[in-house]
């Protein structure tokens, strides 16, 4: 078990990191809604963004209540190109789908980077909710994404 | 017990987020004093995710029901008025808050939280939007379980 100092150092990062990641997450989704076609989806879209952007603003909080200035940010070019990507209205919402779900093979895989770090945050047990409860929103959102995805790819037939 | 719904569907739809509207803002209101005033650390964290979530959640619900020509009016039931006053009183200890709040749940913790969602039934924008948000909610609702539960073994 390491101490109160060195977990503080990489907790910052985790969580700098994390907050990074969720907030241009927001943004790609936010891009996301305002070309989707279908109007299930978008709403479905519109809570997840919305989740998404309040985990970024409780953990840029819980930066600041540790006295440090949030500052990490996602590589520009990857940002770019998931802007472009899902902002277009000649990718379909399916074939958006299908992208963003391939990141995640499994249930646990959205949430075991959070997971492993629950394990390993003994000092702190106010971020260790907070993060408790981002890990359930992640996986939240790729069980909603992966039902909507199912309904739309399965022949009328089999419904 | 959700109470019965007004008119045309669209009537029903808008009746139904201004009152899901309402009921989240006084959450986060009730749920902002309880942080002010909790001294356990883990509790806080996971009520300011929480509350973080439930803003937004109301935003979510305003801005739908103005999409479809609504204009929020609604105000918390007495009951919730009066559970939220609980909630915010820094004179009630944490543990009788949470089994206060859980107590409240039936037998079957997702029946009113399906039947929100049930409600919106012609309308698959707002359909998906409460089926999301109430995702958040069992969360929330598993989340404060597993507090209460820390807290009683804990004898707080």
């Amino acid at each position: 078990m390491s101490g109160p100092e060195p977990e503080r150092e990489w907790v910052i990062r985790f969580l700098d990191d994390l907050r990074a990641a969720e907030a241009a997450s927001a943004e790609v989704l936010a891009a996301w809604i305002a070309v989707c076609a279908l109007d299930g989806l978008r709403g479905g879209l519109r809570v997840i963004a919305e989740r998404e952007a309040a985990h970024a603003e409780l953990l840029a909080e819980r930066l600041g209540e540790m006295g440090v200035a949030p500052s990490a940010a996602l590589a520009e070019p990857v940002r770019a190109a998931a802007l472009e990507r899902f902002g277009s209205e000649r990718v379909s919402d399916e074939q958006k789908l299908a992208t963003l779900l391939a990141r995640y093979p499994d249930d646990t895989s959205a949430t075991r980077p959070i997971t492993d770090v629950l394990d390993r945050l003994h000092h702190d047990p106010e971020t260790r909710e907070i993060l408790r409860l981002v890990a359930e929103g992640e996986a939240a959102t790729v069980a909603w994404l992966r039902a909507y995805h199912a309904g739309l790819v399965r022949p009328a037939s089999r419904v | 017990m959700l109470r019965p719904l007004p008119g045309s569907e669209r009537a029903r739809v808008i009746w139904l987020l201004d009152a899901f509207q309402a009921a989240e803002r006084a959450g986060v209101e009730a749920v902002g004093r309880w942080i002010v005033a909790c001294a356990d650390a883990r509790l806080r964290g996971g009520l300011r995710m929480i509350r973080a979530r439930d803003r937004r959640h109301a935003a979510l619900a305003e801005a739908r029901l103005r999409s479809l020509g609504g204009v929020p009016g609604a105000r918390p039931s007495r009951e919730l008025a009066a559970l939220c006053g609980v909630v915010a009183d820094p004179g009630v200890s944490d543990r009788s808050k949470l089994e206060l709040l859980l107590g409240r749940l039936p037998a079957r913790e997702d029946a009113p939280l399906d039947e929100l969602v049930r409600r919106a039934e012609g309308d698959a924008e707002t359909r998906a939007l409460l089926e999301t948000i109430v995702d958040d909610e069992r969360a929330t609702v598993r989340w404060l379980r597993g507090m209460r539960d820390a807290l009683e073994r804990e004898g707080a």
